[in-house]
């Protein structure tokens, strides 16, 4: 009972913390050299990730889709349903989940050290707010990458997809890329995007009050990086839940 | 002038302070002594707003300082420095970023980069430290470096007041007594009024123009280096007794 009512408590100071997010968002001085310096930390740093992952998951779902479809001789209609997949679930998700282990678990630890070697404290006895220098440029950087990677996932992963099912299966070229383009319309492109926007909000948020709210020493920052990353990809994997109930409904 | 005037402060059931009362008046270098988990990391951090009373107030220059929030507590904190037991130095900048960090903070925008430069040359100089540490990170840093980067860093922006977390703990001899000077020379030569918390017997004596001694969340003793050293409290003659007697 102590450790649900602990856990509901740390709930709660974590809203507190993205309402604080949000209202320092809007206040000067702003740092976009910061920002930038975020994005190339979450974004351009996790390209080469990002790219392998979607490229490898595409030609394996390209195959995966050859396989069945074979049986209703139906193989013109990979390149579509595979791009389907990818543009509205695949890419958001699978870039979610593979950010959060590699720049999620680095700002939770970063931070996490920061707050408890005091570096955190210093900040503001230098009349610096912590949140405005540290984490709002974290948070505005993984809004505006994670989108962007998730385009990466998505471009990626259907070339691996079009070399399986065309180079090795040995698709036509033209049913290949005409029933992508009568499967995939820009509302699914925006609805995956939609989707990798929340995540990156909902990771961004998570993983920095992990690394704020960090005590115990270096125990305490490595217990607070595991649960960063357990609890964002369980976060990723409810809100995706809920957010495709609410566009395409039972 | 700083005033803490009784102030309580539990965590849980472990209640560290118990109706702490004490000035400071402006130029002086006040010293709290006490054991390891004594709480005067905690009655430091109430002096800067890190940490909120459960009962009790703290005033700076008049300006309540417990009752402050956001943006009129950070205005509050310009008139402060800091140094940090373990320094707290930024890890990942170098000592150039480190000190000119409150420089940039404070006067964004107006202030310009060789203002800043000569600045930071200063205050290393006032720690004895040359140009060649400043592209150092503080990893590469030694102990009583990193403290006396710590100290220029707490002095850059001119404070009217520092405060010292345990400045002398894990130095040796020979650093011990460098920073003590330092304090001294701060104190004499910047006009800061300083606030130090220290185990450190003997620095706390060589420093203070004040004393105070925290023990089970209450001062035992306070007043002049001299008057607390003949204080009839038998926990205040035990502590001090441990040094002296091996003097």
């Amino acid at each position: 009972m102590e450790r649900v009512k602990a856990a509901f408590e740390d709930f709660g100071r974590m809203l507190f913390f993205a309402v604080e997010i949000f209202a320092w968002m809007f206040r000067p001085p702003f740092r976009p050299e910061l920002i930038l310096q975020q994005m190339a930390f979450i974004g351009v740093g996790s390209v080469f990730i990002v790219g392998v992952t979607g490229t490898f998951s595409g030609m394996v779902f390209g195959l995966q889709m050859n396989y069945a479809m074979k049986q209703f001789a139906a193989q013109g209609y990979v390149g579509g349903s595979t791009a389907f997949a990818l543009v509205r679930e695949l890419s958001p998700v699978f870039t979610a989940l593979m950010v959060t282990g590699r720049s999620g678990s680095a700002i939770t630890t970063e931070l996490g050290t920061m707050r408890v070697t005091e570096q955190i404290d210093a900040m503001e006895t230098m009349a610096v707010s912590p949140i405005q220098y540290l984490v709002v440029p974290r948070v505005i950087a993984s809004v505006a990458m994670f989108p962007v990677l998730t385009m990466l996932y998505s471009v990626l992963g259907y070339a691996g997809a079009y070399v399986m099912g065309v180079y090795v299966a040995g698709i036509p070229v033209g049913p290949f890329l005409d029933h992508t383009r009568g499967f995939v319309d820009p509302d699914d492109i925006y609805h995956g995007l939609l989707k990798a926007l929340v995540f990156g909000l909902i990771v961004s948020v998570i993983t920095t009050w992990r690394g704020y709210a960090a005590t115990g020493g270096a125990t305490g920052v490595g217990q607070g990086t595991t649960r960063a990353v357990v609890v964002s990809s369980i976060a990723i994997l409810v809100a995706d839940y809920l957010i495709t109930f609410a566009a395409v409904g039972a | 002038m700083i005033e803490v005037i009784d102030l309580w402060k539990s965590f849980g059931e472990n209640r560290v302070l118990r109706g702490i009362n004490l000035t400071i008046p402006d130029g002086t270098t006040y010293v709290v002594l006490g054991g390891s988990g004594s709480g005067k990391t905690v009655l430091l951090k109430h002096v800067i707003g890190l940490l909120k009373p459960d009962q009790g107030l703290v005033r700076v220059g008049g300006v309540e300082i417990t009752k402050l929030e956001g943006k009129a507590l950070t205005e509050a904190r310009q008139r402060f420095g800091m140094v940090f037991q373990g320094a707290a130095l930024f890890d990942s900048m170098d000592v150039y970023d480190n000190v000119a960090f409150p420089l940039r903070e404070k006067q964004r925008g107006h202030i310009a980069t060789e203002e800043i430069r000569r600045r930071v040359v200063e205050k290393l100089k006032v720690v004895d430290l040359g140009e060649e540490v400043l592209p150092r990170f503080p990893a590469e840093l030694s102990g009583g470096m990193r403290k006396r980067v710590a100290l220029a860093r707490a002095l850059v922006s001119d404070p009217e007041i520092v405060l010292y977390d345990e400045p002398t703990t894990g130095l040796d001899p020979i650093t011990t007594e460098y920073v003590d000077d330092m304090i001294v020379s701060a104190k004499q030569r910047l006009g800061v009024t300083s606030m130090v918390i220290s185990h450190d017997i003997a620095s706390a004596f060589k420093v203070a123009d004040r004393l105070a001694v925290l023990y089970d969340g209450h001062l035992a003793a306070e007043g002049t280096p001299e008057e607390v050293r003949q204080s009839r409290d038998p926990y205040v003659q035990h502590f001090l007794s441990l040094w002296f007697e091996k003097q």
